[in-house]
């Protein structure tokens, strides 16, 4: 019944989907555009009808129907309710249900919006929308349905079919086999939708930017309207690689936090194209340039989405994430060679079209700047994409799969990320159009000055390293100049309106979101770089096998395994828990319990390393190997991992800042903002051109 | 990036032929290796790549060193029930084969964990080289998709025969085992 019921759903929408494609197209070449609104409300009622579809699923992964091969595979009887709900996106074809359903809701949110002044644009926003979304209905709908069932035909096979088989009976195991226990984690439970969401909500600044290709419309119309998308949707991608990696942290019990793993890659090329994107915009909204290379950013984002989830579900590439291997690999090509293709056709044959505006007069301008932090951020893209695919191309060429490991990426990627930190330091205070280094300087002297006094107390404090000296340097060097940022635009605020510091400091952030939650983010990535650099330039670890009683010493610390214990639990797993005391300087710090869950259901493993956090430090210790019980000893793996939760602060900081810049602004606060700017916030004189 | 100066209309038709070729070239690699993937388990027949196995004794044996041997691979995991059913008959089957110096064997746990590893080895008293599968690369390169699987390597280098599932007798494994050492 309720299989039934899914599936008519998910029959529905793909028809709706089908529809809307060609009521689009047929309203938009006849000029007939009540076939453009009977389009717009196909694309509306996807969401509601896709919604029916996921809760379908739901309440047959909550009512135990281990009839249903999904149910079957991803829930058992011992998890939780919380993680049967969340099996919707534990198994390839339930997770993409997940993201049809999420595509829908923003395909729903566009098309409620006021279309009166862009209408040339709807059409062709519908079709690339609703293309997408029928690509990925058709993949669940002929090759991934997660309402097939089990049916046990007369000679005792069992097949798995939608619609009952002639002659055979439904089949209804006991007892389901349960999700992988390594997503059995609260992390896990929130880290696919915000990815998946960032995913999605990335195809509506697409679908805006092909529409004005293909309109070809000149103005920078489609990039403001779809300005606050992209923000969103790259908050919900931040958000998801900061949860992907704490997973990693929590869960993978290697110590660390990035294995430039290719799924790990495929979330990351997106968000740098992305960010890039977000910089580049403001440069074609102030001063018309940048028409062609922003084109290709939401091009080139959105493609890489799109290649991202292709590797992850096609099985191309070995990876911790991939799902098993199925029939959808060969349709995703497809899908892709399409969308890249029209998206190149389109782009030239609109190149012309796309001429900049103006040029740029100043190499210390704010667009030659954030030319430079795009350039920089392509260049990361560049060594990811070059290490993701190295290893097809070495097996094209030499035969072997030879894959990057991560000491490639760190040493490529790492003085581009010096470069970024220190333009974050020094482009917000050039000004469009034109600056000096005289001008520039003057902005940045006092900060500068308070940064080299960190570095020479670094130095002091005996940091010898050149690359941490480096990182830090340039780290408190952006710190201190967005902190004076804030500090200037609030005396500022604070003389001109007589309001008191705090007061003046809220109303500036509320009054100049966008900005001020761009700065927010700026001193995010400071923390962060502080915790990266933490662990990548000073992490240590150690092993030792203990026996009972004895103790290993790592950067002050001392570890002693006092015992272990190993027991079933009544949820289906067999636990050994070691117990340790650690002490620092011969202060008692307590105890800490390492484990390894074994899980019966799904016959996994899964490592739960014992953690001590402060903000100066994590004691991270895993528990390798143990021996029976007779002989008493265990082996362990300790790592210290210094500053390691400035990336976790730096992370919920960087949300905190997406929402402050994305949160919508009311007009009449912002006209009156935009007076008070252009008299006296900007940081240094703004030449005549801006 | 974008040439601000220049008062052209469009691109050039080299660059054009030349964004397409890159663009072609690299669907064309993603197609190929998306071939490669769907291709299943290694096919008979085919040259199978050397590799290193660090064994639970710490020693690395590697299938280089045994050019024109027979080699069975047999993959395994210490929660594979089916994998019990053939541990015994295995390991009788390495007694006899060992003394002829013409066939090795080598055991590779599959996702296991190192102390379950042990204890199997133990239990079933196995006396070839056995070690954890490190990083997945050994299963991946045979496109292992569950255990027990076992793989037999001729004295060129190629997969003679494979089996998916366990051998469910000592006469079984020789069945396939001999011919190929007679090739």
């Amino acid at each position: 019944m309720i299989t039934n019921i899914g599936y008519g759903s998910l029959i529905i929408t793909f028809v709706l989907s089908l529809y809307g494609i060609v009521a689009a197209i047929y309203g938009e070449r006849k000029n007939l555009y009540r076939f453009v609104e009977s389009a717009r409300v196909a694309m509306l009622l996807t969401f509601p009808m896709l919604t029916l579809v996921a809760l379908s699923i739901i309440t047959l992964l909550v009512t135990q129907h281990y009839e249903v091969q999904y149910v079957y595979n991803t829930t058992s009887q011992s998890m939780p309710i919380y993680l049967k709900i969340t099996a919707l996106w534990g198994g390839q074809s339930g997770s993409l249900v997940f993201w049809a359903w999420l595509m829908s809701a923003f395909a729903s949110a566009v098309s409620i919006r006021k279309w009166s002044r862009d209408r040339d644009l709807l059409p062709w926003v519908i079709v690339v929308s609703l293309v997408t979304l029928a690509f990925f209905l058709s993949m669940i709908i002929f090759f991934e349905n997660p309402f097939q069932r089990f049916w046990a035909s007369p000679g005792s096979r069992e097949i798995v079919a939608m619609f009952q088989p002639a002659g055979t009976q439904l089949l209804i195991p006991n007892d389901g086999r349960g999700l992988n226990p390594l997503l059995r984690h609260p992390g896990m439970v929130i880290h696919p939708p915000m990815l998946y969401l960032g995913f999605v909500s990335f195809v509506i600044p697409f679908a805006f930017g092909i529409a004005a290709l293909i309109t070809g419309r000149k103005d920078d119309r489609w990039i403001r309207l779809t300005r606050r998308w992209t923000l969103v949707a790259w908050m919900f991608l931040s958000i998801g690689l900061i949860l992907g990696s704490r997973w990693a942290y929590d869960v993978l019990g290697w110590g660390g936090y990035w294995a430039w793993d290719p799924v790990e890659n495929a979330a990351l090329m997106p968000w740098l194209t992305g960010t890039a994107f977000l910089h580049s915009v403001m440069i074609q909204e102030k001063r018309g340039l940048f028409k062609r290379w922003n084109m290709i950013l939401v091009i080139l984002t959105y493609s890489l989405v799109i290649f991202g989830t292709f590797l992850t579900r096609s099985g191309v590439l070995s990876s911790v994430h991939a799902f098993a291997q199925s029939a959808i690999g060969p349709m995703f090509f497809i899908f892709i060679g399409i969308t890249f293709i029209i998206s190149l056709a389109l782009l030239i044959k609109r190149w012309g079209d796309l001429k900049s505006e103006g040029v740029m007069h100043s190499l210390l301008s704010r667009e030659s700047l954030f030319l430079l932090n795009n350039l920089l951020f392509i260049g990361i893209l560049v060594v990811v994409f070059w290490g993701t695919v190295f290893p097809l191309i070495s097996e094209l060429l030499t035969g072997q799969k030879v894959t990057v490991a991560a000491p490639f990426y760190q040493r490529s990627t790492a003085p581009l990320f010096a470069g970024l930190l220190l333009l974050m330091g020094i482009a917000p205070l050039s000004a469009w159009g034109h600056s000096t280094w005289k001008t520039l300087g003057k902005a940045m002297w006092k900060p500068g000055l308070l940064s080299l006094i960190v570095l020479l107390g670094m130095i002091i404090s005996g940091v010898h390293s050149i690359g941490a000296l480096l990182g830090f340097w340039l780290a408190s060097f952006a710190f201190f100049i967005t902190i004076h940022e804030f500090w200037r635009g609030t005396k500022a605020r604070h003389k001109r309106s007589g309001e008191n510091y705090l007061t003046a400091f809220f109303r500036l952030a509320a009054r100049n979101r966008r900005r001020y939650g761009g700065y927010l983010i700026h001193l995010s990535v400071v923390l962060m770089a502080i915790g990266i650099i933490g662990i990548e330039g000073y992490q240590t670890e150690t092993q030792a096998k203990l026996k009972a009683g004895e103790s290993i010493q790592l950067s002050g610390y001392t570890v002693t395994f006092k015992s272990l214990a190993e027991f079933d639990t009544n949820d289906g797993r067999n636990v050994a828990r070691a117990v340790l005391d650690v002490s620092k300087n011969g202060k008692n710090l307590g105890q800490l319990y390492p484990r390894r869950d074994y899980f019966y259901d799904s016959q996994q493993p899964m490592t739960i390393p014992g953690v001590r956090s402060t903000i100066e430090d994590d004691l991270y210790i895993v528990l390798v190997n143990w021996e029976q019980i007779s002989s008493g000893s265990a082996t362990f793996k300790v790592f210290h991992n210094p500053l390691i939760n400035w990336l976790w602060i730096g992370g919920i900081l960087l949300i905190f800042g997406s929402f402050v810049a994305a949160w919508p602004d009311q007009e009449r606060s912002l006209q009156l903002e935009r007076k008070l700017a252009s008299q006296n916030s900007s940081v240094v004189p703004v030449s005549s051109s801006d | 990036m974008e040439n601000e100066t220049t008062p052209k209309k469009g691109l050039s038709r080299t660059t054009i032929i030349v964004a397409f070729a890159i663009l072609l070239g690299f669907l064309a690699l993603l197609g190929w290796g998306l071939r490669n993937a769907q291709a299943g388990p290694v096919q008979v027949g085919q040259k199978v790549p050397t590799f290193d196995l660090t064994t639970f004794d710490g020693e690395v044996v590697s299938t280089s060193d045994l050019q024109g041997k027979v080699i069975v691979v047999n993959f395994w995991a210490s929660w594979c029930k089916p994998c019990e059913q053939e541990a015994a008959d295995l390991e009788r089957a390495w007694q006899i084969y060992k003394e002829t110096d013409d066939v090795y064997f080598f055991g590779v746990a599959y996702v296991d964990i190192e102390p379950k590893s042990r204890a199997y080895i133990e239990k079933f008293n196995i006396t070839y080289p056995n070690g954890p599968d490190l990083r997945t690369t050994i299963s991946t390169m045979f496109r292992v998709r569950g255990v027990p699987e076992t793989y037999i390597i001729d004295r060129q280098g190629k997969l003679a025969a494979f089996k998916i599932g366990p051998y469910s007798s000592l006469g079984e494994i020789q069945a396939m085992i001999d011919p190929i050492i007679l090739q």
